[in-house]
C-alpha cells in the first residue's frame, strides 16, 4: 500500500507555484425558497491544501457542485485560474477541475484500467472517425493513454488489478481508483468530497500520504470532510461551512480552537451549566475520594479521567 | 431467545444423498443404460420407423437415415461420445474439459425429445400409433432408457434453504417447488472447466476452421430444412447439442482458442459466410440468406446504438427505410419521380447520406433529454416515415414515393461490368441473382462489423459505454454527453441507411409496407430490437443469431400462421422476465442485468 | 364546416380523448419511470370489452342507455384485470432492471394483446361495428357536436374532477404523490408503495377503458390496432402536458387535440401546403408538435413532476 511519491516532479495539468489557481466570490445558491449556500468566498492557491469542513447539511456538496458545473450559482462568480467556470460539467473538467464523488460513482462493470482510461477522455482526441480508421495517430494516443493510466494506478497502488472489475474492489481501493480517474484528467485543482468516509484509520493514514503526493505534483486540492484530524493533519488552511456560510477560515490550529466552530459542532453552554468554577471544584473532589480509595490498592491506573482523542 | 429451524433428522442421511441422481437407479448401472441406450438409438435410426412416405423425410427405409432421423442419429452420436468420455476412456479426454456428466444429460435428453417427437408427430400426422414400424419404438425405448439411466448419475445437490416456521401453507409449497427447481438444473450443472493449453498457432488455427465449418454446416441445414417437423426438429437438436458442448466445456474453450485469434476468426466468419452460396444448388435459399444478412446486418448497426451506447431506438427500420427509398429514387426506376441513374456508389452514398441526416435531425432535440422521450421519439418517426412514404403519391401529397405501390422495378445493378441480375458460373459452380446480392450484402456487413469492433474498443466506445452507466459521472469526467449520443445514433443511422441501399435492390421494390414498426416479416423494428436482445447486446455474434433465428422461425414454421406475433409479443416478455442479457450475453451486460451475480474477477478486453 | 368554433370544438372533443389516455401514460411514467407501451391496447382492449358486453351479454335490442352503462362496466373490468396482469407478471419482477427490459416487456405484452384480441375476434382485422347513441346532432353555439360525442363531453369533465379529487384528498392520493417524488421516503413514512402503483395501473386502465368506449361512440367503429398511434399520441400528449403532471396530461391532450384538428383543417389553406392538408397527414402534425415541444420546452407546458432518480 505504498504511494510513490518519487515519481514526476509535477503533473501534467499542475499550475505554477503559488499562484491562485480557484477563485469563488460571493457565492450563493438559492433552490426556490431555499438558500443552501449564502455569500461564500474561497481561493485555492496551488501547492495547497485546503479544507472545507461543516455539520451535516452545511451546504458543503452543494458549494462543491456550484464549483464543478453541476449547479451554476444565483449569485456570484467562480474563477479557475482567472477565467469564468464554464456551465457545464464537461467543460469544467475540460478546464482543470477534477472531482471525486461522496457516494462512490465508478463505471462498476468496467475494469480499473478501463475507469482510469474514462477519466483521459478529456485530455485525448481521438475520436470515431481516427478509431475507424485506426491510423497511427490512433495507436500512438492509445497506447499513451494506457501508459499513462498505468503510471496513475502505480501512483495510487491499483496497478497490479489494473483488469479487475471496478465492482469487485473493497471499499477503499475504490476510493483510490476514483483519485486516480480524476487525476487522469490532469487537473490542476482536485476536489474530494469525503475521500475518508467509512474507512479505518489505517486506511485513512493511506489517504493523507496519497493526497499529499499529490500536492507535492503540484495539484492543488479542496477537501470536504468530517474526519477532524484528518482534516487538521493534512490542510494548510481550513474554511468553516454552517448553515451555508463560511464562518471563519484560517490554518487548523486557530479555527480548532475558535469556540464558534466548536458550538456550531458541539453546540452552545446550557443555561445552567456549573461554569469553570464549579467543575474545577467538582474535579477536586473527585481527584481526592479516588487517592482514597486508590490508596490500598495501588493500581496503576492514572488518576483523574483519561481524554481520548 | 434461538429457534431451531433444521428437521430433526438423523445425520446419517446427508451424505448419501450428496452423491446420487435423479433416478433412483445405482449409478454404475445408469451409466451403462446411458451408454448403451444411445448407441441402440443410433443403430435404430438405419432402420424403418414408418411404413409410408406420406410423413415428409421418407423414414420407411433400412439402412438410409432420413430427415428427423438424421438428426436423432446426431444426437445420438453425440450422446455416446460423451458417455464413452465419461467412462474415462482415453482419448476422449479433450471432448469434456468440464466433466462429462451433464454433456451426456443434456445429450440424452436432446435425442430423447427429438426421438419423441418424431414419433409423436409421424402418430399425429398419421392417426395413430399403428402407423410406426418397429424402428419407431425401438428408438422410443432406446431413448427412455439412455435418458432415464443419465438422469441416475450423481450430481451435488444444493442444500435447501431453512425453512421459516412462520411459513403458510402457500409459502411452504413455494418453498419445496423452488428446491426441486434448483435441485433439478443442478443435475444439469457442469463445473468450471480446465483452461486451455497452449496449442502450436497453426492447431489452433485448424480448431477455429473446424468451429467455423461447424457453424456453416448447422447454418446451411437449417436453412435447407424443406418442411415444418425437420425444422422443429432442428431447432430441437441444434439447442440441446449445443447445451451439451457448453456443458462439457467445449465452447467455452472454442471462445478462448478464437479469443487468441480475433482477427482470424472474423475473417474466416466472412469466408465461411462467403461459401455460402456454393452449398446451394439453386437460389432458393440463397434467396433466404441474402435476407437473413440484410436483418443481421442492420441489426448490428442498431447494436452499436442501444447494445453500445444504450440509446432506445424504437424506429431504427425507418433509417433502413429511407436508405433504401433515397437509393431507389435514383437509380433509374421507371415510378421514381427523379429520372435519374446513378451509378451504384453514388446511389450508396446518396442513400447513406439521407439517413444521416434524418439521425441527427431526429437525435438533436431528443438526446439532450431523458432516455425514455428518444424511446418516443424514434417511434414516432418510424409511424411518420411510414405515412409519409404512403401519402406522397400525388393525391394525398406531392409526388415523390408513388405511395403505397412504392418505387418498383429497380434496376438490377451492374458493378465493374459484373451483372447481379444474372446467373453466373464460377469455378463449375451457378451462382444465381440472389446469390449475387449475397456477396454484395456481405461486404457491407463486413463495413458494419468493422465499425462496431473498431468503435467499440476505442476512446469513444469507452465514453458510450460509460454514459450508459452513468451519465452524471462520465460528464464529469470530461465526456460531453450529448455530442457522444448523436455520434452513436448517427452512426447507427447511417450504417442502416447503407444497408438499405442494397436492400432496394435485392428486393426490386421499395413499398411503406416494408417498414413497419411490427409486422410478420422481418425487418421490421420491433423484431430488430428483439433479434439484438434477443441475440445479446453488445456482442457481434448475438444479433447475427439473434437474426437468423428470428427470421426462420416464422418463415419455416408457417403453421403458427396468425399466432405467429402473439407467440412473438409473449417470447418477449419471457425472454426479458428470465434471459434479457440474451442467448450470447456480453459478459459486462449479464451483470447489468443481474447486479446479485457473482462477477469474475477479471474482465477481457471487448467485454466477452 | 371550417368554421373555427366548429374546428376547435371537435378539436376539444378529440383531445379529451387523448387526454383521458394521456392520464394512464403519465401517472405510470411518474411513480414508476416506466412508459407503459401496452397502455395503448389497454384502450382498446376496453373498447372491446365493451362490445363483448353488448354482443354477447345483453339481449338484443337492449336500449342504448340500458347498454351504455353496462358496456362501461364491462370495458372498464376488462381494462383493469388486464392492467393489473401486466404490472404483477410482467412489469413487478422487472422492477430494478435497467431501462431497457421493462421497455422491451411492454413492448412484447402490446403486441401479444393486439393479437390475442384478434384471437377472439377475427374479423377485428377490419374495423367492428360498434353500438351508437341515436338521435341527431345536436347544435351548441354554432357548433355541431354529434351524439357519440356527447359522451366524452359529459365523461371527460366528470373523470378528471374524480380524480382532482382522489389525488388530492383522499389518502391513498396522497401516497401516490408522494410515491412519485420520491418512493425510498414514501416507505418509511409507512406507504405501501407496491399497492400504489397497482392503484395507479388499475386508475389509469379506467381511463382509457373510458376512453375506449367514448372511441367507440365517436367512430362508430373499433377494431384491433385502434391502440397503436393513439397510444403514441396520448403519450405525446402527456409529454406536452408535462410528464408526471396529471392536468398536464388533460391539458396536453387538448392542445394536441386542437392542433391537430387545426392544422388538418387550415393547412391546406397555406399556399404551397395544399397537398398536405388531408386527414392522412394529421398523425405527422402531431409527431411535429412533439418534437417542437421538445425542443422548446421539454418540460411540458405544465412542468415535469417525476422522482428524481438520478
Amino acid at each position: 500500500m505504498t504511494t510513490d511519491t518519487t515519481t514526476k516532479d509535477t503533473a501534467p495539468g499542475a499550475p505554477a507555484p503559488g499562484t491562485t489557481v480557484l477563485d469563488a466570490r460571493g457565492v450563493t445558491m438559492r433552490f426556490g425558497g431555499l438558500t443552501a449556500v449564502r455569500d461564500v468566498d474561497l481561493t485555492v492557491n496551488s501547492g495547497e491544501i485546503v479544507g472545507l469542513i461543516g455539520p451535516n447539511g452545511a451546504g458543503k456538496t452543494t458549494f462543491f457542485n456550484c464549483l464543478t458545473g453541476l449547479y451554476i450559482p444565483t449569485e456570484g462568480e467562480v474563477r479557475y485560474k482567472d477565467k469564468v467556470l464554464p456551465p457545464k460539467s464537461f467543460k469544467v473538467t475540460a478546464a482543470g477541475i477534477a472531482r471525486t464523488f461522496q457516494n462512490i460513482r465508478l463505471f462498476a462493470n468496467m475494469t480499473v484500467l478501463e475507469n482510469v482510461l474514462v477519466g483521459r477522455h478529456t485530455r485525448t482526441k481521438e475520436g470515431f472517425w481516427s478509431a475507424i480508421l485506426r491510423g497511427p495517430g490512433f495507436h500512438r494516443a492509445e497506447a499513451a493513454s494506457r501508459a499513462r493510466a498505468m503510471e496513475l494506478l502505480e501512483f495510487v497502488g491499483l496497478d497490479a488489478k489494473a483488469d479487475h472489475l471496478a465492482r469487485n474492489l473493497p471499499y477503499g481501493e475504490q476510493r483510490k481508483l476514483e483519485i486516480a480517474r480524476a487525476l487522469a484528467s490532469e487537473p490542476g485543482l482536485l476536489l474530494l468530497d469525503e475521500p475518508t468516509a467509512g474507512m479505518n484509520p489505517q486506511e485513512t493514514r493511506a489517504a493523507e500520504e496519497l493526497i499529499f503526493a499529490i500536492r507535492d505534483q503540484g495539484i492543488a486540492v479542496l477537501v470536504i470532510e468530517h474526519d477532524m484530524r484528518f482534516i487538521f493533519n493534512l490542510c494548510d488552511r481550513v474554511a468553516v461551512l454552517v448553515q451555508g456560510q463560511k464562518l471563519i477560515e484560517g490554518d487548523p490550529a486557530t479555527v480548532q480552537g475558535d469556540e464558534r466552530v466548536i458550538a456550531a459542532y458541539i453546540g452552545e453552554p446550557m443555561d445552567n451549566d456549573p461554569g469553570a468554577a464549579e467543575a474545577a471544584e467538582v474535579e477536586a473532589a473527585e481527584a481526592a475520594a479516588e487517592s482514597a480509595a486508590g490508596a490500598d490498592a495501588a493500581t496503576d491506573a492514572a488518576p483523574g479521567k483519561e481524554n481520548d482523542r | 431467545m434461538t429457534t431451531q429451524t433444521t428437521a430433526a433428522t438423523p445425520a446419517a442421511a446427508p451424505t448419501e444423498n450428496a452423491s446420487t441422481g435423479l433416478i433412483g437407479i445405482p449409478p454404475h448401472i445408469g451409466r451403462a443404460l446411458a451408454t448403451g441406450g444411445s448407441i441402440l438409438a443410433v443403430v435404430s435410426t438405419f432402420l424403418a420407423w414408418t411404413w409410408t412416405d406420406e410423413f415428409p423425410g421418407d423414414l420407411t427405409f433400412y439402412g438410409y437415415p432420413g430427415g428427423l432421423q438424421v438428426l436423432v442419429l446426431v444426437g445420438g452420436a453425440l450422446a455416446t461420445l460423451f458417455a464413452l468420455a465419461s467412462y474415462g476412456v482415453k482419448g476422449l479426454g479433450w471432448l469434456t474439459p468440464a466433466g462429462a456428466d451433464a454433456a451426456l444429460k443434456y445429450a440424452v435428453l436432446g435425442t430423447f425429445v427429438t426421438a419423441w417427437y418424431t414419433i409423436l408427430a409421424i402418430s399425429f400426422k398419421l392417426g395413430g400409433l399403428v402407423n410406426l414400424e418397429p424402428g419407431g419404438y425401438v428408438v422410443a425405448a432406446a431413448t427412455l432408457i439412455a435418458l432415464l439411466g443419465a438422469l441416475a448419475l450423481p450430481f451435488e445437490r444444493p442444500e435447501p434453504d431453512p425453512i421459516d416456521p412462520d411459513a403458510t401453507g402457500w409459502e411452504l409449497f413455494r418453498h419445496q417447488a423452488g428446491h426441486r427447481w434448483a435441485t433439478a438444473r443442478a443435475a444439469f450443472a457442469s463445473g468450471s472447466p480446465r483452461p486451455v493449453r497452449a496449442l502450436p498457432s497453426y492447431a489452433e488455427i485448424l480448431i477455429i476452421v473446424a468451429v467455423l465449418a461447424l457453424a456453416l454446416v448447422v447454418f446451411t441445414y437449417g436453412i435447407g430444412t424443406e418442411y415444418d417437423e425437420l425444422f422443429i426438429g432442428f431447432l430441437i437438436t441444434a439447442g440441446f447439442a449445443f447445451a451439451a458442448l457448453n456443458g462439457a466445456g467445449l465452447v467455452a474453450h472454442a471462445s478462448q482458442i478464437t479469443a487468441r485469434h480475433t482477427n482470424i476468426t472474423v475473417c474466416g466468419a466472412f469466408i465461411a459466410a462467403a461459401c455460402f452460396p456454393f452449398t446451394q444448388t439453386d437460389d432458393q435459399y440463397a434467396t433466404l440468406g441474402v435476407y437473413i444478412l440484410i436483418f443481421a446486418t442492420v441489426a448490428l448497426g442498431l447494436n452499436i446504438v442501444v447494445g453500445l451506447a444504450g440509446l432506445l431506438d424504437l424506429g431504427y427500420v425507418a433509417f433502413l427505410g429511407v436508405g433504401a427509398y433515397a437509393a431507389a429514387l435514383v437509380s433509374g426506376s421507371p415510378s421514381s419521380p427523379f429520372g435519374v441513374h446513378f451509378p451504384f456508389w453514388a446511389a450508396v452514398i446518396v442513400g447513406a447520406v439521407a439517413s444521416l441526416v434524418f439521425g441527427v435531425l431526429i437525435g438533436a432535440p431528443t438526446l439532450r433529454l431523458r432516455g425514455d422521450y428518444l424511446a418516443i421519439v424514434t417511434l414516432g418517426f418510424g409511424e411518420i416515415f411510414r405515412i409519409a412514404a404512403n401519402n406522397t403519391d400525388g393525391t394525398s401529397g406531392p409526388d415523390l414515393t408513388n405511395g403505397s405501390n412504392g418505387i418498383a422495378s429497380i434496376p438490377d445493378l451492374s458493378i465493374l461490368g459484373f451483372d447481379l441480375g444474372v446467373p453466373h458460373d464460377i469455378a463449375g459452380f451457378t451462382i444465381g441473382r440472389f446469390a449475387n446480392y449475397f456477396f454484395l450484402m456481405l461486404l457491407i456487413t463486413a463495413v458494419v462489423v468493422l465499425v462496431f469492433r473498431r468503435s467499440g474498443d476505442s476512446r469513444i466506445g469507452r465514453a458510450w459505454v460509460a454514459i450508459r452507466e452513468d451519465e452524471t459521472a462520465a460528464e464529469a469526467m470530461g465526456i460531453h454527453g450529448f455530442r457522444v449520443k448523436l455520434i452513436a445514433f448517427a452512426v447507427g443511422a447511417t450504417l442502416a441507411g447503407l444497408a438499405g441501399t442494397v436492400q432496394a435492390h435485392v428486393t426490386y421494390t421499395v413499398t411503406p409496407e416494408q417498414y413497419l414498426f411490427a409486422g410478420t416479416t422481418p425487418p421490421n423494428s420491433a423484431f430488430l430490437l428483439a433479434a439484438v436482445v434477443l441475440g445479446g447486446m453488445g456482442t457481434i455474434a448475438g444479433p447475427l443469431i439473434g437474426a437468423a433465428l428470428l427470421f426462420l422461425i416464422p418463415n419455416k414454421l408457417q403453421f403458427l400462421g396468425d399466432y405467429q406475433l402473439l407467440a412473438f409479443g409473449l417470447a418477449l416478455v419471457l425472454l426479458m422476465r428470465f434471459r434479457p442479457e440474451g442467448l450470447i450475453p456480453n459478459r459486462r451486460r449479464q451483470l447489468e442485468f443481474h447486479e446479485e451475480a457473482e462477477a469474475p474477477t477479471v474482465l477481457s478486453k471487448t467485454g466477452a | 364546416m371550417n368554421e373555427l368554433p366548429q374546428q376547435l370544438v371537435n378539436g376539444l372533443l378529440l383531445g379529451s380523448m387523448y387526454g383521458l389516455v394521456a392520464i394512464g401514460y403519465t401517472m405510470v411514467y411518474g411513480i414508476v419511470q416506466l412508459i407503459n407501451f401496452a397502455h395503448g391496447e389497454i384502450f382498446m382492449v376496453g373498447a372491446f370489452g365493451a362490445l363483448t358486453v353488448h354482443l354477447y351479454i345483453l339481449p338484443d335490442g337492449t336500449s342504448i342507455w340500458v347498454a351504455l352503462p353496462l358496456m362501461l362496466l364491462g370495458a372498464v373490468i376488462v381494462s383493469v384485470l388486464v392492467a393489473i396482469g401486466a404490472e404483477r407478471f410482467a412489469y413487478r419482477p422487472l422492477r430494478g432492471a435497467p431501462r431497457l427490459a421493462p421497455l422491451i416487456t411492454a413492448i412484447g405484452l402490446s403486441l401479444a394483446l393486439q393479437q390475442a384480441v384478434w384471437a377472439f375476434y377475427p374479423e377485428a382485422k377490419s374495423k367492428l361495428p360498434f353500438p351508437q347513441i341515436e338521435g341527431g346532432p345536436f347544435s351548441i353555439g354554432g357548433a355541431t357536436i354529434q351524439t357519440g360525442d356527447i359522451f366524452l363531453l359529459v365523461a371527460a369533465p366528470i373523470s378528471m374532477g374524480f380524480l382532482a379529487y382522489f389525488v388530492m384528498r383522499t389518502r391513498t392520493g396522497r401516497g401516490m404523490q408522494a410515491t412519485a417524488q420520491d418512493p425510498d421516503t414514501a416507505k418509511l413514512m409507512g406507504v405501501n408503495t407496491d399497492r400504489i402503483i397497482v392503484i395507479a395501473f388499475a386508475l389509469g386502465a379506467v381511463f382509457a377503458a373510458i376512453g375506449g368506449v367514448a372511441s367507440g361512440l365517436k367512430y362508430g367503429q373499433i377494431d384491433f390496432k385502434m391502440g397503436f398511434i393513439l397510444g403514441l399520441k396520448a403519450f405525446t400528449a402527456a409529454v406536452l402536458g408535462g410528464i408526471g403532471n396529471i392536468y398536464g396530461a388533460m391539458i396536453g391532450g387538448v392542445v394536441l387535440g386542437v392542433a391537430e384538428t387545426l392544422a388538418t383543417a387550415y393547412i391546406a389553406d397555406i399556399p404551397g401546403l395544399d397537398k398536405f392538408g388531408s386527414q392522412s397527414w394529421a398523425d405527422v402534425w402531431a409527431f411535429i408538435l412533439l418534437i417542437l415541444v421538445l425542443l422548446f420546452r421539454p418540460q411540458g407546458l405544465l412542468g415535469e413532476r417525476v422522482a428524481d432518480r438520478a
